[in-house]
């Protein structure tokens, strides 16, 4: 394996935290703490795993990186010129246009020139399945229908980092795996990736390190199997607790 | 391909876009023609018409544009654009609307014998300011909206306001005091535009030319500063509208 130092790094977070407020506390009341002190680096041709329970700020750290959201304290660095982007299904999708209208919409916010979305056009009607339905209004779509269609779009970005959110889950069986050989073939190649799953098998088999985020600091860093394993184990550890938590409080009023 | 899709939403499509204003000429006309009686026939309906198809672009628009930002909440958290570009489609999406509103407007006036001359010149830079207007009330509007959602309702709340005190359906001119008059025009640029429209298209005068520009001015200030202001604070707003 080379060694860390020699590999370019592509974006880097430097003690990373984020607070927003809401509701109508005053002071430290109604403020949430999302992502506390967090430092990690991305090199390049990297496949970055992130994993964690909901909610400790997986999607957060995602929108940091493609630059949606600022950090309230620390900083995000990002190799000069190089473009991040997050892929997501359905990237503005408009429930009365149709398929054709909707793909070439997303292509576009997605950062394809009128022409370049043109010429995808006819790959995504391909790749998607769809057929005839490609020219139906969108909102006349199954949610299996929608997720082909975004995950197809989505995947015909040009990023330097790419960012990905949860997309393989989509369509039924037979369109998963050839969603998931499309996905392994684009992050195989000469791409950086940071990818956020709740799926062990999916992250052991594409990603070369994996960082698990817990209550918005980074719990453990390092090969898949080992973080995996430590991630495992703390949940059934906190499984355990609580179930004898539950007892130890059913039990209590007969004492 | 937004007008697309805001026109297949509804049965009758393109068409929805010049009956909503036709349909408020008709209301306002019932009202205070027929039944507060307060005017005379073929002159009211062209003043009504005048005065509430140019209103309705800027009241609509402005309506729609502060919602805009806050609306897109998945785009928003999705990819980083500046945040003026959905206000600012929202008004280019009106801007192509309200040219066949000014077609029918011009059919109405041929109609009632208001045909064309040289002063509807005018009309150029009247369109223009009231654009540049429109932009900045937009823009300030999705601003505060974003900020804070409750400002949604001061605006259609002031929307309101402005509907009885630009002179929609009551002449400025005929306020019975000139001091008032002058007043008004000068307090509330709406209804120095709305002015405009009528004093161009009915009585072939042309508005006050430096006032205009002062207006046009004064809104291209605004535009200026929202436009600094929503980059400055590009991404305190998406987490604002994120959260």
């Amino acid at each position: 394996m080379m060694g860390e130092a020699d590999r370019e790094v592509m974006l880097e977070l430097k003690n990373v935290s984020l607070d927003f407020r809401s509701g109508k506390g005053t002071f430290d009341h109604g403020v949430h703490h999302v992502l506390n002190d967090v430092s990690f680096k991305l090199y390049e041709n990297e496949t970055l795993g992130i994993i964690g329970r909901n909610g400790v700020g997986k999607t957060t750290s995602l929108r940091i990186m493609a630059d949606i959201l600022a950090p309230t304290n620390g900083e995000v660095i990002t190799r000069k010129g190089a473009t991040a982007s997050l892929l997501t299904l359905g990237l503005g999708f408009r429930p009365d246009l149709n398929g054709r209208d909707n793909a070439m919409l997303s292509a576009v916010l997605q950062g394809s020139s009128e022409s370049e979305a043109i010429g995808f056009l006819e790959e995504i009607k391909d790749f998607s399945d769809l057929g005839d339905s490609f020219e139906e209004p969108v909102k006349t779509y199954s949610s299996g229908m929608k997720a082909r269609l975004g995950f197809t779009t989505a995947l015909m970005t040009h990023v330097d980092i790419l960012l990905i959110d949860e997309v393989l889950s989509v369509g039924d069986a037979q369109f998963k795996a050839k969603a998931e050989q499309a996905m392994k073939e684009r992050i195989c190649g000469e791409q950086s990736v940071v990818f956020v799953s709740h799926s062990d098998a999916q992250v052991k088999s594409l990603c070369d390190r994996v960082i698990w985020l817990d209550k918005g600091s980074i719990a453990a860093e390092g090969a898949p199997e080992t973080v995996i394993a430590q991630y495992r184990e703390s949940i059934r550890v906190q499984n355990q607790a609580n179930k004898k938590r539950r007892l130890a409080a059913s039990s209590s009023p007969e004492v | 391909m937004l007008l697309k899709a805001d026109a297949s939403k509804f049965k009758l499509g393109f068409l929805w876009w010049i009956l909503e204003p036709l349909m408020w000429v008709g209301v306002f006309y019932v009202v205070f023609n027929l039944i507060l009686d307060s005017r005379r026939g073929g002159d009211f309906l062209v003043f009504l018409t005048c005065g509430k198809f140019a209103f309705i672009w800027f009241s609509k628009t402005v309506i729609q544009a502060s919602n805009s930002i806050v609306a897109s909440q998945g785009l928003v958290g999705k990819i980083n654009m500046p945040k003026s570009i959905w206000p600012m489609s929202a008004i280019q999406e009106s801007l192509y609307r309200q040219s066949t509103v000014y077609l029918l407007l011009f059919v109405i006036l041929a109609f009632f014998g208001n045909y064309p001359s040289l002063t509807w010149l005018w009309l150029a830079p009247v369109w223009l300011v009231m654009y540049l207007m429109i932009v900045a009330a937009g823009l300030a509007g999705s601003f505060l909206v974003c900020l804070l959602r409750d400002f949604q309702k001061f605006i259609v709340l002031g929307m309101t306001f402005l509907l009885f005190t630009s002179g929609v359906f009551w002449d400025v001119r005929d306020l019975g005091s000139e001091e008032k008059t002058q007043l008004l025009l000068s307090v509330n640029p709406l209804a120095f535009m709305l002015d405009a429209h009528r004093q161009i298209l009915m009585h072939d005068t042309a508005p006050a030319a430096g006032h205009l520009l002062m207006i046009g001015l004064g809104a291209s200030v605004l535009i200026g500063l929202m436009l600094y202001l929503m980059r400055r604070y590009n991404h305190f707003l998406a987490l604002k509208v994120i959260t």
